[in-house]
């Protein structure tokens, strides 16, 4: 309870201090464009970690010594809050350990250095703010925000097609929040405009139950209804099934920095959202939709796997591949069990670091090479033998690879676990085909790494080189991850059980 | 008598500074000679600056006074409507300076657009603070046909012309169907003056309040044509059109709030009362026409290929959300209106800005002529990409803040499908917005040719403007305060 209390704000505001930095140097003094940041996400990351060490596992909620609370808009109630529990920590931590990373892999941007990186720290702030806000609006003003840096990141420094990926995304998401913003400003006239009722905290635990609201002249409970609006918002951002056409556009045309950070730790937001707002707030109607975000989130995994195993872009075949992993965490989710949820947040960190290993992974392959065909178009192999020719390449991907199918001993391996011993007893029925997504998922990344990686070594390979030094330098932290958490879960698994106990304890009660 | 007049002068003085500064001009635009143009424009301008400055120094030392009626109760003035003119005075204010640097306009009819609008800012200012159907009447005809002149002020160009012909036709017609309307609802009423109507308002016989409904639809008409929503909008994109570029800067501001304030008082004169089946389907009425005018002016915004024309079709749309802010009558909507009204000026005065120095470099203003811009002018381009995602309503800009506001009103009222429809708009704006973003931003430009109207001062003006686009969206609890101590008086 000593004089941490503003450690929050500073995370929260330390990125954008490196944009002002940025702005401030000259467009052609890029080198130290790049230190400049590279610093600022190091500050940024220590301060994370002092987060860490003081943060408190046992209290489950918020940590009172760490929150902060000032009036902003006093005519309606809306607070600058700030606060943390044991499922924003690992976000928190996922987000500073990636940006960081990615500052690194950015280093070989050579296209509008100075814009690059401003928007890029300015994106960590916002996605800073998404985890830490605890009032509603200023939760729905960083959720919008972070859209405009990573439309122009998508945009500028995207591939062939990236306009249209650009829009597609930033339409497509702002159409799920928009409507999430109906939902919140209902939520606050239906809480007689108090104090509390932009404070996602006191709105959560069920109060709605027995309000109705009148649509099309039919009174229709209230929870459900606002459930429904917040979860497609949320939905997109995952993204659950019919609402993923979005991403595999996005992840292709983006740079790899882009991709990394959408799908380690932009997805995670609609989980996040899931776990933070709409479960909470609306226990009761989350209970009645479980079966249907279960069944969602099973053909999420089932649907990805096979989109993915279809891909002849292996960078496609990835971003599909992020779409049946988060299939695991609305798994997770739906079974409102404490192991399945602890699972699904440990899914989200787990799957935060191998998708951003592979990613980071083809974007290495990327630079050497210039294109992203396991099999071109025209039938011939893009890649072959990459194994004789790059064998510590080899090494960091066979680790990513397995980490991502959740080999014992790798981190994909406990989420999963946990997220199948939690949903086992309440839907038998799609575990069972759950467990064959894991095969399916083994399956096209082994058949990938075999057309990848086995057999002659196709000419126009033999130019490679392997990993230079930063490259081995930022995949190193995330190899260490994957590993550590695989064999003892136990530092990630400690911060977050106190807190999801509380949630799962409230979602019992309907 | 005499005396009560002259004590009411005292509360009309920003509108009398005005038509001295009128009057002025006329003088001063006389000696308008071909050989001293430079010193003569010179001088017509900072005499027009010089009123406007002096009126909105008046107003706003009348903000917050107490309301009063003048005249014999026949204009009232209230911080609502000091609020409003202060609005319109600044749009009108940008407008000019627009005038002056717009190549659009012929530098002969320069001053006569200046004299011209400072006429339908009198009109405007009048419309806010009449208290009576005639004065609202004789405000709505002083701010149309003085608009007529200025959509046809390049004589020679055939569609400027059409625009001023279309424009007086439709206004004609409408004119007399609002005072058609009047007519019964004095007949109805037995009364023109709003004072005396509210009363007479909460006891209506059945027999009344079913003549009076159809014959205020019909004086609608009137108001509706002014701020172009559905079904009186069609005049509005082919006017906006073939009118020069400042003047549809200046028609899509001073005209459209002076429409929305007229709107605000005299649906809170004739329905704030008790009086519920009236009411209710009078607010039923302004739902549909509000969703329904959101989403013709943004659907319609979408294949546009001039960017004055996707504004002109944009501002169709916003005064369909601040319609929303209407019929909610009460306070919440008021509020969100006047804060809706100032985020709107900034927005607009911005988009139409840039789009004019545009225009004036290469002859039209289609999409591609903004291509590349961040390369050429990156604070211009910056400015256009911000006023872009404001008026799109992307946090945390001020055109964000405004339609949360609205929102916020409509939903407190539970019209929760209304709400549904304001937010989907917004997607859809969103994407015609973001075409000029997109071509600005991620497009190579057309040529290297800078664009020569970004003189340093014009920057700085436009940067001016754009300020309050940003500071409103985060700090608006100031502003916020101020609307919401403006708020209508029904007495």
């Amino acid at each position: 309870m000593s004089g941490h209390s503003n450690l929050l704000s500073w995370i929260l505001w330390m990125p954008i201090v490196g944009v002002l930095g940025v702005l401030l140097i000259p467009r052609t003094k890029e080198t130290l464009i790049r230190f400049w940041s590279l610093i600022n996400t190091v500050i940024t990351l220590a301060l994370s970690v002092v987060l860490y060490m003081k943060f408190d596992p046992t209290t489950p909620g918020m940590q009172a010594a760490f929150t902060i609370k000032k009036a902003w808009i006093s005519q309606f109630n809306i607070f600058y809050h700030l606060a943390v529990d044991g499922i924003s920590l690992p976000m928190i931590l996922l987000t500073s350990l990636l940006f960081f990373i990615c500052i690194l892999s950015s280093w070989t941007v050579k296209k509008q250095v100075k814009g690059y990186f401003a928007l890029f720290l300015f994106l960590q702030s916002s996605v800073f703010g998404v985890f830490l806000s605890m009032d509603f609006f200023l939760f729905y003003v960083y959720w919008e925000v972070m859209l405009i840096p990573m439309f122009f990141l998508i945009g500028i420094w995207g591939g062939e097609n990236r306009e249209y990926a650009a829009v597609k995304f930033f339409l497509y998401t702002f159409f799920g929040s928009i409507l999430m913003l109906v939902g919140m400003v209902a939520l606050y006239f239906v809480t007689g405009q108090g104090v509390d009722s932009f404070n996602i905290l006191a709105l959560s635990g069920g109060k709605f139950a027995s309000t109705t609201v009148t649509m099309f002249g039919m009174a229709l409970p209230f929870a459900k209804v606002f459930f429904v609006a917040l979860f497609i918002g949320f939905a997109i951002k995952v993204p659950v099934f019919p609402f993923h056409t979005w991403l595999p556009h996005a992840h292709v045309q983006a740079p790899t920095a882009i991709s990394v950070i959408l799908a380690g730790v932009l997805l995670k937001m609609g989980t996040y959202g899931f776990l933070r707002i709409a479960f909470p707030i609306f226990p009761g109607a989350s209970v009645y939709f479980a079966d249907a975000i279960a069944w969602l989130g099973l053909v999420n995994i089932i649907y990805g796997a096979f989109c993915a195993m279809a891909q002849t872009d292996v960078k496609k075949l990835v971003a599909y591949s992020s779409v049946s992993h988060m299939g695991f965490v609305m798994l997770g989710l739906a079974a409102m069990t404490v192991q399945g949820v602890n699972g699904a947040v440990l899914q989200m960190f787990n799957h935060g670091t191998s998708t951003a290993m592979m990613f980071l992974l083809i974007g290495i392959l990327y630079e050497r090479s210039h294109h992203r065909w396991i099999v071109r178009p025209d039938g011939t192999k893009g890649f072959g033998g990459l194994y004789t020719q790059l064998p510590k390449y080899s090494i960091i991907f066979i680790i990513a690879m397995f980490a991502s199918m959740g080999l014992p001993g790798l981190s994909g391996f406990i989420s999963e676990a946990l997220i199948f011993l939690g949903i086992y007893n309440r839907f038998t029925t799609i575990t069972v085909i759950a467990v064959l997504g894991l095969l399916l998922g083994a399956a096209y990344l082994l058949w990938m790494f075999k057309r990848m990686f086995f057999g002659e070594v196709i000419e126009e390979n033999k130019s490679y080189t392997d990993v230079n030094s930063r490259e081995i330098f930022y995949m190193l932290p995330l190899c260490v991850a994957v590993i550590l958490f695989g064999v003892y879960p136990a530092p990630l698994l400690n911060i977050m059980k106190a807190s999801v106990g509380k949630l799962v304890s409230l979602l019992a009660q309907f | 008598m005499a005396l009560k007049y002259l004590a009411s002068i005292s509360h009309y003085v920003p509108e009398l500074l005005l038509c001295l500064t009128m009057a002025a001009l006329i003088l001063v635009e006389s000696t308008y000679d071909n050989n001293v143009k430079g010193r003569s424009k010179g001088l017509l301008f900072s005499t027009a600056f010089l009123g406007l400055i002096a009126s909105f120094t008046y107003l706003v030392k009348g903000l917050g006074a107490a309301p009063v009626k003048i005249f014999t109760g026949s204009v009232i003035i209230d911080s609502f409507s000091t609020f409003a003119k202060g609005i319109m005075l600044l749009g009108t204010g940008a407008a000019i300076y627009l005038a002056n640097q717009s190549k659009d306009l012929y530098e002969e009819t320069k001053a006569e657009f200046v004299i011209l609008a400072i006429g339908v800012l009198i009109g405007g200012m009048l419309l806010a603070s009449a208290n009576n159907m005639l004065l609202l009447y004789i405000g709505i005809e002083t701010l149309s046909i003085l608009s007529y002149v200025l959509a046809s002020l390049r004589r020679n160009d055939e569609r400027s012309s059409e625009a001023g012909l279309k424009y007086s036709l439709y206004g004609g017609v409408t004119a007399g169907i609002m005072l058609f309307g009047m007519s019964h609802m004095f007949g109805v009423l037995g009364t023109i003056n709003f004072s005396e109507i509210i009363p007479a308002m909460s006891n209506l016989t059945t027999e009344q309040a079913l003549i009076l409904m159809p014959s205020f639809v019909l004086f609608f008409a009137g108001i509706g044509y002014k701020i172009a929503c559905v079904p009186f909008h069609m005049w509005s994109p082919d006017v906006y059109e073939g009118s020069p570029l400042p003047v549809t800067n200046f028609f899509s501001i001073v005209p459209k709030i002076a429409g929305i304030v007229a709107v605000v008082r005299v649906t809170n004169v004739f329905f704030a009362g008790d009086a519920s089946i009236v009411r209710e389907s009078w607010v039923v009425l302004l739902m549909i026409i509000a969703a329904i005018t959101m989403t013709v002016g943004n659907v319609s915004a979408i294949g546009q290929r001039s960017v004055k024309r996707m504004l002109a079709f944009s501002s169709i749309s916003h005064a369909g959300v601040m319609l929303l802010g209407v019929l909610c009558i009460d306070e919440l909507g008021t509020r969100a209106i006047l804060f809706y009204a100032v985020t709107y000026l900034f927005m607009t005065l911005v988009a139409f800005y840039i789009t004019s120095f545009v225009q004036d470099q290469y002859g039209n203003d289609h999409f591609e002529r903004f291509s590349g811009l961040i390369k050429k002018h990156p604070l211009m381009a910056i400015l256009m990409t911000t006023v872009m995602f404001s008026l799109a309503g992307l946090p945390p800009l001020a055109g964000f803040v405004a339609k949360f506001n609205i929102l916020a009103a409509i939903i407190s009222k539970k019209y929760y499908v209304l709400a549904v429809i304001t937010a989907l708009n917004s997607v859809v704006s969103l994407y015609y917005y973001m075409k000029v973003v997109r071509l600005m931003v991620l497009k190579d430009s057309e040529s290297e040719e800078t664009i020569s109207g970004f003189t340093v001062p014009n920057q700085i003006v436009i940067t001016v403007f754009a300020l309050p686009v940003f500071l409103l969206g985060i700090f608006w609890e100031k502003i916020l305060m101020l609307a919401g101590g403006a708020l209508i008086l029904v007495k």
